[in-house]
């Protein structure tokens, strides 16, 4: 039997009604098909006694038999989509072209954005002839690898956690609860997320190895082994999410993240004199076209069975992908970056359900420090970012960067210490919870960040060495290293404290006008947020000036962040204040005309 | 019962707008020990905006709100220990399981047995079953539930609430108006925004109509 024969029988063809002016003009063949399909379905359960024309009196529907027994006509679900898709476009307000002209300041920006990756890439491959020192030489060698394994186990992580086959919630509501053929609507949806994939990574790696300076071949081998294997890698995921099953890809993962991790370390020690570490040029082309090669096999492997699979995903696995996508979409239209991150926090706590409940420890203020340290027990993956990133300051200083390393060092810190501040986000960012304990602002505020101040200066005690430097000659004293270890790390903890804490922006107040449409005031600032702590306070090291300085800029900080300076708070004493003040006046004023003249 | 010196809570020709429209407008209240005083009245007439300003959550245009005789300042610890509430604005730790945050209440009010006190009132509202569970999985009167809970299981003077009866089913509804009417009896002063006629028949001492000139 063909595919085809599974249609609804085509209708005897009757005298269709002359469609209104308000109908759209075109009409696509499958919508027109699908539409005749729905007058059948409805001749089909509706008596004609129902509709007979010259009737005036109305006459009461006869069914010809009830809905629990009539047998459904099986769904043709490629007209199906092609209806769906007729109303989407039918409903669509604008054209593509007008909205690419309302952004305008968007792709202009864009537009720049790309003119100066070029730029450095021209640059780069213009210097790419001065790449002769062992250490440049390793890190082009070296620095692709890493991102390839941090690449790959980034992919796997996100298509899982999206699915990676969504559908939106009204779809699993209205569509797919219906008796029709999933893998029909979804296969396409699949090949769009891998084709998708696949250019994204692709562009990534090809833009990573021109920046390390390789010509137009490897860029084109590595684009293809990172766009090839991250796609590989989805389909892989789509096929773990037909089984319903999560070990196998948590467990591929970690096996990629602990590869990044390993590649960064010997590319550092290979920079740094430690150990030697040498391939031919010839090898590593291989490898890369193997790459790429066994990416494709398994792409083609992955996919087509993942395919044959897709009836098997259950409705909410696909909603609530559908629903994650929605809530993150709705986040980033409002560039918070913080309710991103919450979602995802929540979604993961939901993955997690059920914990054994362990009694607190001590009590007052230092039973909110020693729950913190009993969540780290409890969940020791949020340590991973802040020790992977203890290898940063040694890379950037074996690159020769040392100068920058506070920089650098503090950005990936702000990245590493937020997983560690949940628990401050969530007192901060309504205050319901804060009211609940006995404490102020800031002792909460100080107690729920006790640990990760701890782990900071734990952190810059294990990277002093590197900002002492690596080699034999040392530009300054170890003491002075270690003060600027420490300034680092609680650069990189005061942005992530000023990350969690800050306010999302404000959509009551009045907004500005710009070249996107209107704008709350607060909204750009919110992109660097935590990005600002640590230019103001990184900034110093790299001019060279007193590390002072920048302790002086961190107290600062830290007293703006502590909720301290509660301005709300002392507008209403001053408007208390006020209002007694002009009671007490009137008061008096009333006392005067009453008083009784004198005699 | 003695009568207190100074009310628990005295609100004075409070007014709260958004914009141009005016939500309350003068609005006087006190609440004395054993007092418990229930806002009523139709949507949108104003129940819930005094009492986030009550607890702080809103800052009044004008008026003043004093807790035992002192102005309200919601970062205040000492109101935070005499103020407990439940209103729109409960947070909850997404990674502590629901006996966690309990004992982290008690704890950090210095209750000296916490346990004791967490486990009573895990069985009290019904949550020992969810004890570890953590507050994403809950259902939405469970969470009522543990919202309630985080109120009980800590020393307090004055208690708000927003509807409390939100979600909860019957048998949850009358659990609630006896642990209210207990507490009342027992000295606690009680502030809260309800539809439901039982509750406020079973709980109030006084009911206030909001909205109405």
């Amino acid at each position: 039997m063909s595919k085809r024969s599974n249609r609804p029988a085509k209708p005897a063809p009757k005298a269709k009604a002359t469609p209104s002016a308000a109908e759209p003009a075109v009409e696509t063949a499958a919508a027109a098909r699908a539409d005749e399909a729905f007058e059948t379905a409805g001749e089909a359960v509706v008596s004609d006694a129902a509709a007979q024309p010259g009737d005036v009196e109305a006459v009461a529907p006869v069914w010809e038999h009830d809905l629990l027994t009539v047998e459904p006509e099986p769904v043709w679900e490629p007209d199906l989509k092609a209806l769906i898709e007729t109303w989407r476009r039918g409903r669509a307000t604008r054209r593509l072209s007008q909205v690419l002209a309302d952004g305008y300041v968007a792709v202009f920006s864009v537009v720049v954005i790309l003119a100066m990756i070029g730029g450095a890439v021209w640059r780069v491959q213009a210097d790419a002839n001065t790449c002769v020192t062992g250490t440049c030489q390793t890190g082009r060698t070296l620095l692709p690898w890493v991102v390839l394994f941090g690449a790959f186990g980034l992919t796997l992580s996100v298509a899982r956690l999206f699915g990676p086959v969504v559908a939106s919630a009204p779809e699993g509501f209205w569509l797919f609860d219906a008796p029709l053929r999933r893998a029909r609507l979804l296969r396409s949806r699949l090949v769009a997320v891998l084709v998708g994939v696949a250019l994204g990574v692709a562009a990534v790696g090809g833009l990573l190895a021109a920046l390390t300076g390789y010509g137009p071949r490897e860029i084109g081998e590595w684009a293809a082994a990172l766009g090839l294997g991250a796609a590989a890698l989805t389909a892989f995921a789509a096929l773990e999410q037909t089984r319903g099953r999560t070990w196998l890809g948590k467990l591929i993962q970690w096996l990629f993240g602990l590869a990044a991790f390993a590649a960064l370390a010997v590319m550092t020690g290979v920079a740094a004199g430690w150990f030697g570490f040498s391939v031919s040029g010839g090898l590593w082309t291989r490898v890369v076209l193997g790459v790429a090669a066994g990416a494709v096999v398994l792409l083609a492997v992955f996919a087509f069975w993942a395919s044959r699979r897709l009836d098997e995903i259950h409705r909410a696995r696909l909603v609530s992908g559908g629903s994650l996508i929605s809530g993150m979409q709705g986040a980033a239209f409002a560039m918070d970056l913080g309710l991103m991150r919450d979602i995802l926090v929540e979604r993961d706590a939901l993955a997690v359900g059920q914990v054994r409940g362990t009694l607190g420890v001590g009590q007052g203020l230092m039973a909110l420090v020693w729950r913190e340290v009993q969540r780290l027990w409890r969940y020791p993956k949020r340590l991973i970012v802040l020790v992977v990133s203890l290898g940063v300051p040694y890379a950037v200083g074996a690159l020769g960067l040392e100068a920058f390393n506070p920089f650098v060092s503090a950005l990936i810190l702000l990245v590493a210490f937020v997983p560690l501040l949940n628990s401050l986000r969530v007192i901060t960012r309504t205050r319901g919870l804060s009211r609940m304990l006995p404490f102020s602002n800031p002792q909460q505020r100080f107690a729920l960040v006790a640990v990760a101040a701890f782990l900071a200066v734990l952190w810059a005690v294990a990277a002093s060495p590197a900002f002492w430097g690596l080699g034999a000659d040392h530009a300054i004293a170890p003491s002075e290293a270690a003060i600027r270890a420490l300034i680092t790390a609680l650069a990189g903890l005061l942005a992530a404290f000023r990350w969690v804490t800050a306010k999302a922006a404000d959509y009551s107040s009045p907004m500005m006008q710009t070249g996107f449409g209107a704008l709350p005031p607060g909204l750009m600032f919110n992109l660097v947020k935590g990005l600002d702590v640590v230019v103001v306070m990184t900034g110093p090291l790299l001019l060279g000036w007193s590390y002072w300085v920048s302790v002086v800029i961190g107290g600062l900080v830290l007293i703006g962040l502590s909720g301290a300076v509660n301005l709300k708070e002392a507008q209403q004493m001053q408007q208390e204040l006020k209002e007694e003040q002009e009671r007490s006046r009137g008061a008096t004023a009333t006392k005067k005309v009453i008083a009784p003249p004198k005699r | 019962m003695a009568r207190a010196q100074v009310p628990v809570l005295k609100v004075a020709h409070l007014k709260k707008a958004y914009g141009d429209h005016v939500i309350v407008r003068d609005f006087n209240l006190e609440v004395w020990p054993g007092d418990a005083v229930a806002l009523t009245g139709r949507n949108g007439a104003g129940k819930s905006t005094i009492l986030r300003c009550l607890v702080g959550a809103d800052q009044p245009d004008s008026g003043s709100i004093r807790l035992g005789g002192e102005a309200l300042r919601e970062s205040n610890p000492v109101v935070r220990r005499q103020l407990a509430t439940v209103i729109d604005d409960l947070d909850f730790f997404p990674d502590l399981s629901v006996v966690e945050h309990l004992d982290l209440l008690a704890r950090a009010h210095g209750l000296p047995e916490p346990e004791i006190a967490v486990d009573a009132i895990l069985h009290e509202v019904q949550l020992v079953p969810q004890s570890g569970q953590l507050p994403g999985t809950l259902s939405s009167g469970q969470r009522r539930r543990l919202a309630l809970a985080t109120a009980f299981v800590r020393p307090r003077q004055l208690l708000v609430l927003d509807e409390p009866e939100q979600r909860l089913d019957v048998e949850g509804v009358e659990w609630l108006a006896g642990r209210l009417l207990a507490d009342r009896k027992d000295g606690l002063a009680i502030v809260l925004a309800s539809h439901d006629p039982y509750l406020v028949e079973q709980v109030a001492t006084r009911t206030v109509r909001v909205g109405e000139q």
